[in-house]
């Protein structure tokens, strides 16, 4: 699915991916945990192709694409969803029509006529009741106006309705009372099945007992160094980063 | 009614300095088109005395400061087209609209293009009719007495709309001028003159074209007056190819507890400038004045406006919003007056503007002056880029730059398009910009 090799990004003249490498099979939950700026955020960036940050080394394969040579709309459109820590707000734009030209976009890469209008909605009304997302969100202006749980659940939404093959999930509990989460989650594990893999980036355990993930990685100082099962989070929960941080300087 | 009597001076313009090279290229030109056009008004002791004493405009005068007038200057020749069918275009602009027409073709009025109005209670023909036949007198209004091409306009326009609407009638269908600028180097005066009887109601469509080969100036001049209680609508579409200098003044009356909404829609045009006054002049009036420009390549976009609150208890509502592409410049000038006597006042305006290019230049300014002390008054001016944010979001869902661009324009500038009252006007300047900007995906943008 997803092969990162030795990734280096900077922004500005500050290096933060130092040769990073994943490798993500098909159907499979990775999660990504570490410290404040050890880079995780910059990982989801850079795969979702935000041209703030610089990629200095490194391949990523994604289906047997090179990643890093396509824009962001063909990232997109060949499968790769990002789910934003922190996301947008566009005025004027209606939630609805926002995500009717996500799909038709898609569709269009995949050599597909438009969605009909009746059929789109049933898909609308369909994918926002896993998330539980109410009719109301649905026609306002893209997440202008959301509270927090609003505009993550607005996320998860989105994802169902675009069906990607790999969906990077960037601390998507961050800013979630308990039962966003579970209605976050619960979305997320509706989705899952063993042609579409996950990528899961979030500072807490919390998040792991609604997504239960396959593999779990330490990211420091822009490298992965520790690989684990789903123990391996627990016990950075109850010991904190500092031990690792250790493990790997000395 | 005469021509010019009703309409009062806005508490407006300044007096500007004569520059003497300015002067003297303006008196030139003057004599220029006094050879080329037929056609000069009979009161021109007092125009061509107007038009010594007024000052040229010129780029030190901070009216004038960002508008080059240049290209006024340029030689003019006689029209050869005076059709709408020895030029190139329809004579109903807008698909689908059911309106009463009147065309006028290089500034001469097209009878068999036209349609005009038979209705009672209501006077429409072309201006020089109506002068002829003795309907209205002409004398000269204040914008002539205070605008150098307004009283070049005075000297030079002998054709236009007259609409008079007498009181309590409502005209069942729009009236569209269609004003058409065909060939090179055509000189172009319009007079409309409309008179709104109390309680009436109208809708006016100015539509302006021009061939791609068009050239040489166009100069309108609307004198407007809504009575009591009275409502006026005008939409405004300039959609002109070509190298077309158009310059058009609105000067605009309101009674007590009248309403007047003005659209002014540039699509495309070389050079413009809309120079809108309006003077609320009577108790409880409501004015609302929208415009949006979107100039791309070279072509130039100027909106002054005057709203002059003089009474109490009216309220003024402005929006104006700009895109602008390539190396195209706009300006913004919006003057709020409110006197003395205008209290209770609830003025507000807002431009807001997107550099849609790193060459592309806007020169926005809000001017508010307000001497009444119970009024409520706001403004906001803004000059901003795409955002950044919102186009990678949307990029990052699939959806293409130019498409993402489209959608964030569309919903800019979409509600001053959705508040034009006549739907089929909406629809084509909607139509005429994605023509224009290559947005094939505007009108999906709002199907749902």
């Amino acid at each position: 699915m997803l092969t990162i090799n030795k990734l280096k990004a900077s922004i500005g003249d500050s290096e933060i991916l130092k040769g990073l490498d994943l490798t993500i099979g098909p159907g499979e939950v990775h999660a990504i945990m570490g410290p404040n700026g050890s880079g995780k955020s910059t990982l989801a960036s850079v795969l979702a192709g935000r041209e703030d940050y610089a990629v200095t080394g490194g391949k990523v394969d994604f289906l047997g694409m090179e990643l890093l040579e396509m824009d962001a709309t063909a990232r997109a459109r060949s499968g790769l969803f990002l789910a934003f820590q922190y996301p947008v707000e566009i005025p004027g734009v209606s939630n609805i029509n926002f995500m009717r030209a996500a799909l038709n976009g898609k569709r269009a890469h995949e050599g597909l006529e438009p969605i009909a209008g009746k059929a789109f909605l049933e898909l609308v009304k369909e994918k926002a009741s896993l998330v539980e997302l109410d009719g109301r969100l649905r026609n306002r202006s893209v997440n202008e106006g959301f509270s927090g749980g609003e505009k993550k659940r607005n996320e998860i939404f989105q994802m169902a309705m675009l069906e990607p093959k790999l969906a990077v999930l960037d601390e998507t509990d961050s800013g979630l009372d308990i039962d966003a989460l579970r209605i976050v989650a619960n979305g997320v594990n509706s989705m899952r099945s063993p042609e579409r893999s996950f990528l899961v980036i979030t500072h807490y355990q919390r998040l792991l007992d609604y997504i239960v993930p396959d593999f779990v990685h330490v990211l420091v100082d822009g490298r992965i160094v520790r690989t684990g099962g789903k123990e391996l989070a627990l016990e950075l929960e109850e010991r904190g980063y500092d031990w690792i941080k250790e493990a790997v300087t000395s | 009614m005469s021509v010019g009597a009703k309409t009062t001076p806005a508490l407006g313009p300044q007096t500007i300095r004569q520059h003497a090279a300015s002067q003297k290229q303006g008196l030139a030109h003057v004599s220029h088109l006094s050879e080329i056009l037929s056609f000069e008004n009979e009161s021109n002791d007092v125009i061509g005395a107007l038009l010594k004493e007024l000052a040229v405009p010129h780029r030190r005068t901070e009216r004038w400061k960002y508008s080059p007038i240049a290209g006024f200057w340029k030689k003019h020749k006689p029209a050869t087209c005076v059709t709408i069918a020895d030029s190139n275009c329809e004579a109903q602009p807008v698909p689908g609209l059911d309106a009463y027409r009147l065309v006028f073709v290089n500034g001469t009025f097209d009878p068999l293009a036209s349609d005009l109005p038979i209705a009672a209670g209501v006077v429409c023909m072309p201006l020089s009719d109506a002068v002829r036949s003795g309907i209205v007198q002409r004398e000269i209004s204040s914008v002539e007495k205070s605008e150098w091409f307004a009283a070049l306009n005075g000297q030079f326009a002998g054709e236009g709309m007259y609409l008079a609407v007498e009181k309590a009638v409502e005209l069942d269908r729009p009236v569209l001028i269609h004003q058409r600028q065909q060939g090179a180097g055509v000189p172009t005066f319009l007079r409309h003159v409309i008179e709104l009887g109390a309680q009436s109601q109208a809708q006016v469509v100015n539509w302006s074209s021009a061939s791609s080969d068009a050239s040489g100036s166009v100069n309108t001049l609307t004198e407007v007056h809504v009575g009591e209680q009275a409502v006026f609508t005008l939409d405004k579409v300039q959609d002109e190819s070509g190298e077309v200098h158009h310059l058009a003044f609105e000067a605009v009356d309101q009674a007590a507890n009248s309403t007047f909404k003005i659209h002014t829609m540039t699509i495309q045009g070389a050079w413009v400038r809309n120079d809108l006054q309006i003077c609320l002049s009577g108790q409880g009036c409501d004015a609302h004045l929208n415009g949006i420009f979107l100039p791309t390549a070279k072509e130039f976009v100027d909106n002054h406006t005057t709203v002059d609150h003089r009474e109490a208890h009216c309220t003024s509502s402005e929006s104006y919003k700009g895109i602008l592409y390539g190396q195209s410049t706009g300006v913004f000038n919006g003057k709020v007056f409110v006197r003395p006597d205008a209290q209770q006042t609830n003025a507000y305006q807002q431009n807001a503007n997107i550099l849609g290019s790193r060459q592309a230049t806007m020169n926005a300014k809000p001017e508010l002056e307000i001497y009444a002390d119970d009024v409520k008054c706001s403004h906001g001016c803004t000059i901003g880029q795409f955002d950044d944010e919102a186009l990678f979001y949307a990029r990052s869902r699939g959806i293409g730059e130019d498409e993402a661009k489209a959608m964030l324009v569309h919903a800019f500038i979409g509600d001053v398009i959705e508040s034009i009252a006549i739907p089929e006007v909406a629809m084509e300047v909607r139509h005429r910009l994605s023509e224009k900007h290559n947005w094939d995906r505007w009108d999906d943008a709002n199907l749902l």
